[in-house]
């Protein structure tokens, strides 16, 4: 299965939420590979705290491989043996293969999608798909020939199952943004069908995903005045009313990851030991990481809608 | 001189072992020439060796600046219907002359790469294990797109029963004291040093895929195996992870099947040590204990149920 990660904005908790995805559906017992396709800011490395990649990798990327840069094979990264943080360095037991393919450091959106690029995708996608159970692609922000050349590589791969993730903040702007990456002019499903996708199927493998949320209920709220928090539901009342009119609402949505400090202080996994053992990460967060990436590959969560 | 090889060995992805007739149409594809099959001890078909043109780095242990230029040998396979194997070799040769010449003239030797200058065995030999550079000779890439053209066929589901990364095996053969050593460098990748007395014959390149493919096997039950995580998962989750071991691979073992008699005293010395067979039948009778064990607990359980 491939998963595609997508979010209108950068900045929008994409990275870090589809690593954390990953990290948590390794745990769960599977092989799973995770493409940092976000050529323009490669940052895989340093959320997995591998520091030799932190940037992209000096080595043959994914950038290189893809331009045909002499490199047959892009550069691998096994994270249970080379992570700097001593909790990811040992594969737990029962959990599956965690493995990075980095960008290149100081590499550089794609200048376009030449027919030589997009066989060497089909060609990764193909061969990874072997080998994994779960292949998570950080396509970037917005519409960028990534997403033109990801959409056109699962079209030449009919029997490769794939889902797309949109990612965006509970915000107005963020809202409406998400829904007109998916559904406005030239978005996703325009070119999705441009490239021989057929619209509605693959309106269907498309699911949102909302980052950092602040519920009006949660823990860090409690010291807010009467006249805050009433603002603050109304504020969320009206924010859902917004999702449903755009086709972001509750249906669409595969779930929702609570706004936690440590994530908004550093860029990390967030493992149990954060959890139970530093206690550094709110329990809630590790358990809706944990919850997305059984979703992902529910089929009850994606029928049709 | 020597000979150099690269087999790459995967999973065939389809939900099931194909026919003969199946093997025999995805191969064609490939070339539109004549596949062969044999079909004892194991249904095994492979199409015709194809050739790849190079003008390339050598290996070198000394990092010399080595140039050679000529034909790689490849082929796609497939074993009993499940196993899918791309292998390449090509014998280097010192060339007549220091200048490159022109490609019919590699043409005519199929096969073989020629040093331009001068190049000594040994450090070519003790060069092959590393990976090459971008511009060094690349049995694996070659190898890799060999398998890929079959994994892609149309005439495959993709649906494959487990996921398992595919496997490659770099092999060099020199001439002298017969010797073989076979080493496990990291998860994939393995090399096999081979010496054989007189000429070197294309027999040597079918006992190194030979070696590849019960290499992946072994790996991939070892594989299955540690994610059945017998004992630390309750019985009836271990029985149903450990059932495609059952399904597909168990019965693919048949070390030497295709091995010429003259070389099959390299499979024997393989097979005192390190053991593959060995280790392979301790890991089948731990797969079909784990299933009886697992039956027997079934069935208690039925009957106790049913007594109540
Ligand atoms: N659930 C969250 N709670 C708090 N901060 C978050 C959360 N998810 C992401 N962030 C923070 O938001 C910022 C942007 O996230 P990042 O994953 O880099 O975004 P993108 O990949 O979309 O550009 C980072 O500083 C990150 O740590
Ligand atoms: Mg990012």
């Amino acid at each position: 299965m491939l998963i595609f990660a997508i979010s209108d904005k950068g900045g929008t908790g994409r990275s870090v939420t589809s690593t954390n995805i990953v990290y948590r559906h390794a745990l769960q017992g599977n092989d799973v590979c995770y493409l940092d396709f976000d050529f323009g800011s490669p940052t895989a490395g340093a959320i997995f705290s591998v520091g030799s990649v932190a940037r992209g990798t000096t080595r043959k990327g994914l950038h290189d491989y893809l331009l045909g840069e002499g490199a047959p094979e892009p550069h691998r990264v096994d994270v249970w043996t080379e992570s700097d943080r001593e909790g990811l360095r040992t594969k737990p037991p029962g959990a599956g293969r965690l493995v990075l393919l980095p960008g290149n450091e100081g590499g550089g959106e794609l200048p376009a999608v030449e027919e030589e690029t997009l066989r060497r995708c089909v060609q990764l996608f193909s061969r990874l798909d072997e080998e994994f159970d779960l292949v998570m692609v950080d396509v970037s922000a917005g519409r960028s020939f990534t997403a033109e050349m990801v959409l056109q590589a699962t079209v030449r791969l009919p029997s490769v199952p794939f889902r797309w993730l949109v990612f965006h903040r509970w915000t107005r702007q963020h809202i409406i943004a998400a829904d007109g990456l998916v559904t406005g002019a030239d978005g996703l499903l325009d070119a999705g069908t441009r490239f021989g996708h057929k619209r509605d199927a693959l309106r269907d493998r498309i699911r949102f995903v909302r980052t950092a949320v602040l519920e009006p209920d949660a823990a860090e709220l409690v010291g807010l005045r009467d006249e805050q928090r009433a603002w603050l539901f109304a504020c969320d009342t009206e924010l859902r009313e917004l999702a449903s009119r755009h086709k972001v609402g509750r249906t669409s949505m595969l779930g929702k990851i609570p706004l936690d400090p440590i994530l908004q202080w550093r860029e990390q996994l967030i493992s149990d030991e954060d959890v139970l053992a530093s206690k550094i990460a709110n329990a809630e967060t590790a358990a809706a990481f944990d919850d997305l990436a059984k979703k992902i590959v529910d089929d009850a969560a994606w029928e049709g809608l | 001189m020597l000979v150099m090889g690269e087999v790459h060995t995967g999973l065939l992805q389809n939900s099931g072992e194909i026919p003969e007739s199946t093997c025999r149409d995805v191969l064609q594809l490939l070339s539109g020439e004549r596949v062969r099959v044999s079909r004892r001890p194991i249904v095994y078909a492979v199409s015709p060796d194809l050739l790849t043109g190079v003008d390339c780095r050598l290996p070198s242990a000394s990092q010399s600046r080595i140039r050679g230029a000529g034909t790689v040998l490849s082929r796609s396979s497939i074993t009993g219907g499940r196993v899918v194997q791309g292998s390449s070799y090509t014998r280097i040769e010192r060339s007549g002359s220091d200048r490159r010449q022109p490609w019919s003239h590699y043409l005519a030797r199929p096969g073989v790469v020629e040093v331009l200058g001068k190049v000594k065995s040994r450090d070519l030999a003790d060069g092959f294990a590393e990976d090459p550079p971008a511009d060094g000779l690349d049995l694996g890439a070659i190898s890799a797109r060999f398998l890929d053209v079959v994994q892609s066929s149309p005439l495959l589901d993709r649906r494959a029963p487990f996921k398992i990364a595919r496997t490659r095996l770099r092999w060099v053969a020199e001439q002298g004291e017969p010797a073989i050593r076979f080493t496990l460098h990291s998860e994939q990748m393995r090399t096999v040093r081979l010496v054989h007395t007189g000429e070197f014959t294309p027999a040597v390149a079918d006992l190194c895929e030979d070696l590849a493919l019960h290499d992946w096997l072994l790996t991939a039950l070892l594989v299955i195996i540690e994610r059945a995580r017998i004992g630390g998962t309750p019985g009836p989750e271990a029985a149903v992870k450990l059932a495609p071991a059952v399904d597909h691979l168990l019965h693919l073992w048949m070390p030497s099947a295709r091995v010429d008699d003259v070389l099959s005293a390299y499979w024997e010395s393989l097979d005192r040590r390190p053991g593959f067979t060995r280790q392979w039948q301790s890991l089948v009778d731990r797969v079909r204990d784990q299933l009886a064990v697992h039956t027997l607990a079934f069935l208690r359980e039925k009957s106790g149920g049913g007594a109540r």
